[in-house]
């Protein structure tokens, strides 16, 4: 099923202005596509070619709006626009394929409540039963269309079966069929024309659904294509650490990718600074020889903030949406990266031992940070306020105005992120400042193992052992099936939540 | 938060229709940055900004959050000598994209980032109460 339910997403995405109602009707179909359909529509094609398109002209001609055309899986709403177009297309039995249709409707009226039906009279059986019976029934017609009294006396075996399945429901086939017989004297060819006229129309419905088909398949392919590049590329610049440790979107822009290919670089650096860092405490170095380290730790942050302005000229989304970081990062993720006084919290319990004055001047840091941070979620919130009055309020004649001046809100994000991550700069140097450099190293070592934790912990969440998932599989069913049998007592959870 | 319109009375001793400016900005007008002088020794804390930016809202939330009473000035809501002054303040700055624009006690403390930088290294605090906007 999971492959068809991206079938189906394909399928909304090659047409993007379908909207079909009626996905009971693929659900239908069953779990695949029905290829057999497709076949008889192909062998079909070559039937209709046979014996000359001359007589589709007329069809072909006044081809129907759009959404008549890719009416892959007609349904009750497409039944009113194949009235009009049935009337057009035929011509002495236009009138005739006109009742005949015209009759479908209050036939249908008993059968809609359980399914969506196509138009023309198909019964409520499963569709594909149906389709494989229309078109083997086509083939037949179009063939033989000398054979038609024969046929009409239920002489084949095929339309045989049709015929007795058609019995079930009110169908013009089977009406047809069986008026031949009582009323000989009428003119066969209206019934046999508007016969032939809904074949026609089975065969182009066919031949458009191939045609949708083979181009879903196109653009699927093209996608595939794209797909497998990018995973190359990204595997080639080492951006997929043990296939979940980064994951890389299906396409990035120019500016995220580089940042992405420097990100990847400075935790590298990053790993090497915390073993330096490490060795340097462990060996007891001297403070100076240790205060080179901690420099370079700093400015191996300056770096990747730098790194990270740059970015957010180019693509502040991919920042401000954490698409560069792990997902457990992502997920507590402020402002396009951590929070500093999160970090000072995490931090102050860990430093003992120290001096009242260093106490002092971390908890101010903390509060400080705090303060500065609320200020700038407050500004993001009246951002977002902003944009929402000026995109839900732009009138249709001002559209193009309302969108301009939403884009240039939108550039406002940079000063965002921008300020974000010049706060955090600001809270490393202020740490820098305040502690020795003993405590300074140990700070920085702790902040790093942190960080490297809480992104390992994204890579160890992704490759979890599925035997978990499998027990727990029939634990979810009874879950839903609860959830389902009282969806009340789930509407009282909400008014409590 | 106390707002003042930027057309501060005493600056014309003789009582001149507005129009007469626009043909004689010379001979009427004052200096912006004078007037920027003018204006921001007459508060603790002044803080140039517009009433559409989000920025100008994030740095006076941030004092309003602290405890300080900034004097804003809306350079949007005075059409003539809104301008001027920004163009001032871009001159001052360096910068283009200029607002919020911050003063303490007289002093350019800057924009934004200067102004949380501050706070951060807890310079910004004694700044503020040297300057009568906080006490303790």
């Amino acid at each position: 099923m999971a492959s068809h339910h991206h079938h189906q997403q394909l399928q909304y995405s090659v047409f993007p202005g379908y909207n079909p109602p009626n996905t009971g009707y693929i659900n239908q179909e069953g779990s695949s596509y029905d290829f057999g359909e497709l076949e008889q529509a192909i062998a079909l094609q070559g039937y209709n070619k046979a014996h000359g398109d001359e007589n589709k002209l007329p069809l072909y001609t006044t081809v129907p709006r759009p959404a008549a055309t890719l009416d892959m899986f007609p349904s009750w709403p497409m039944r009113v626009h194949q009235t009009p177009r049935a009337s057009n297309s035929s011509t002495d039995s236009g009138s005739a394929v006109h009742v005949a249709i015209a009759n479908t409707p209050e036939m249908h009226s008993h059968i809609e409540p359980e399914s969506p039906i196509s138009g023309n009279g198909y019964s409520r059986k499963t569709s594909s039963e149906q389709h494989q019976q229309m078109l083997r029934q086509q083939l037949q017609h179009l063939h033989i269309p000398e054979q038609l009294e024969m046929e009409s006396e239920g002489g084949s075996p095929v339309t045989t079966g049709g015929s007795s399945h058609s019995q079930q429901t009110p169908k013009p086939f089977s009406e047809k069929r069986k008026g031949i017989g009582s009323t000989s004297e009428k003119p066969v060819d209206t019934k046999t024309q508007r016969r032939l006229a809904q074949n026609r129309e089975a065969a182009r419905k066919s031949r458009l659904r191939k045609k949708a088909y083979v181009q879903q398949l196109e653009s699927s392919r093209i996608k595939l294509a794209q797909l497998e590049q990018d995973l190359q590329r990204a595997r080639s610049q080492g951006l997929l650490v043990g296939g979940s440790g980064v994951s890389v979107g299906g396409s990035l822009s120019s500016g995220a990718a580089i940042f992405d290919m420097e990100y990847v670089r400075w935790l590298d650096n990053d790993q090497r600074h915390m073993s330096e860092l490490r060795k340097g405490l462990q060996s007891h170095l001297s403070d100076n020889d240790l205060r080179v380290i901690v420099d370079n730790f700093v400015a191996h942050y300056d770096e990747i903030f730098r790194l990270k302005a740059v970015a957010a000229k180019s693509d502040v989304f991919h920042l401000i949406t954490g698409m560069w970081t792990t997902p457990a990062e992502r997920c507590f993720l402020w402002m396009g990266g951590f929070r500093p006084s999160e970090l000072i919290k995490m931090l102050i319990i860990q430093l003992d031992p120290l001096t009242e004055q260093q106490v002092v001047g971390l908890y101010s840091l903390q509060q400080s940070s705090q303060q500065a941070e609320e200020a700038l979620s407050q500004g993001l919130d009246q951002l977002h306020q902003s944009m929402v009055e000026t995109i839900a309020l732009g009138s249709v004649n001002d559209g193009v105005h309302h969108m301009a001046v939403a884009l240039g809100k939108l550039t406002n994000l940079e000063g965002f992120v921008r300020q974000a991550d010049n706060l955090r700069q600001q809270t490393l140097h202020q740490l820098h400042r305040i502690l020795t450099v003993r405590q300074a190293a140990k700070c920085f070592l702790v902040i790093s193992e942190y960080y490297g934790r809480l992104r390992a912990l994204s890579t160890l969440w992704a490759s979890r052992p599925r035997e978990a998932l499998i027990g727990d599989e029939d634990l979810c069913q009874t879950t839903t099936d609860l959830q389902m049998v009282q969806p009340p007592s789930q509407i009282h959870f909400s008014n409590f939540g | 938060m106390q707002y003042q319109a930027v057309s501060a009375t005493g600056y014309y001793y003789n009582c001149i229709p507005v129009t007469r400016h626009h043909y004689y900005p010379t001979v009427h007008a004052v200096d912006p940055l004078e007037r920027i002088a003018k204006l921001v020794s007459q508060n603790a804390v002044v803080i140039f900004s517009l009433s559409t930016c989000c920025m100008c809202y994030a740095v006076k939330s941030l004092f309003s959050g602290m405890g300080v009473n900034p004097t804003v000035y809306e350079l949007d809501e005075d059409p003539v000598r809104g301008r001027e002054i920004e163009r001032a303040l871009v001159r001052l700055m360096g910068n283009s994209a200029v607002v919020p624009v911050v003063f303490i006690g007289g002093e350019l403390v800057g924009s934004m980032d200067r102004v949380m930088g501050s706070h951060i290294n807890g310079t910004l605090v004694p700044l503020l109460k040297k300057a009568g906007a906080l006490w303790l």
